[in-house]
């Protein structure tokens, strides 16, 4: 009974609901969380690809997705503390170093 | 209703239900938290899309690394004081624009992907009867064998960047 379109419009719930924390929130930590739920989007969306049309592509681009979390989240988290040790405020609407 | 409907609406829910409460929780513990469950569930789905291994990986790096990292920052970057101001960002009529934007052209191309050509010939065919880590082992160290070299490199390039970043500035702070 559950088919592809099940999968890939939770898919599409979970990304829509990343991407309005990713817009929406102050804190960074929680903007980097929120890249976090649209990647587990995009792994759901090809894996179930994969299983449905039993084609392998699918895992291995979930694999090297899973990997370029794992980076970005060691370098995003990095930035927020080195910004944090600077300016001590991780919210972005404050953080206006550059206005004239 | 098979048992397998029954576990991926309940795991449906669950990640829906947890991911919303990581966007719109006020403390950072607990939105990491709840990130937590949505990563476990996403796992148990993983499990149900048919890839055991991708379940294991998905649990040791997502739960055992990431989620931990998240967890060991907001540790560190105490703001348990600033708590009580808002949550969301004050001028919302720019974003709003682009997060509408962003969400118009998602549904407008969505029917792309339903007219997929279902007759299209698999490039990397699953055959279920063979053993799934071993297939898959199979294709990523015969056909990707590049691109997971590449992987190597860049987590490399990750190791020595985060350290870089948060090198202490002396010179910077003598003058």
């Amino acid at each position: 009974m559950v088919s592809l379109l099940f999968y890939l419009y939770l898919s599409i719930i979970l990304f829509l609901i990343g991407l309005f924390g990713f817009v929406f929130r102050r804190n960074l930590i929680i903007l980097l969380a929120s890249v976090e739920i649209m990647m587990n989007a995009l792994i759901i969306f090809f894996a179930s690809i994969s299983h449905f049309r039993h084609d392998a592509t699918g895992y291995i681009i979930v694999f090297f997705i899973i990997a370029m979390a794992a980076a970005e989240a060691a370098v995003g988290l990095s930035l927020v503390v080195g910004l944090y040790k600077r300016l001590k405020n991780i919210y972005t609407e404050e953080l206006n170093l550059f206005r004239g | 209703m098979t048992g397998n409907d029954l576990a991926f609406f309940y795991l449906a829910l669950m990640m829906i239900l947890s991911s919303l409460f990581t966007v719109v929780s006020r403390n950072p513990v607990h939105a990491i938290l709840s990130l937590l469950v949505l990563v476990l569930h996403q796992a148990f789905m993983l499990y149900l899309l048919g890839s055991e291994f991708l379940t294991a990986v998905q649990i040791i790096v997502y739960a055992g690394a990431v989620v931990v990292l998240f967890l060991f920052v907001v540790y560190l970057i105490n703001l348990s004081a600033e708590q009580r101001f808002r949550v969301f960002v004050k001028k919302t009529s720019l974003f709003m624009i682009f997060f509408l934007l962003f969400v118009f052209f998602f549904f407008k191309n969505f029917g792309l992907i339903l007219a997929l050509n279902p007759q299209l010939q698999s490039l990397l065919p699953i055959d279920s009867s063979a053993n799934h880590l071993k297939m898959l082992a199979r294709y990523l160290f015969m056909e990707y064998l590049f691109q997971f070299e590449l992987i190597g490199i860049i987590l490399l390039v990750v190791v020595l960047g985060s350290v870089f970043l948060l090198r202490k500035l002396k010179e910077e702070k003598s003058g």
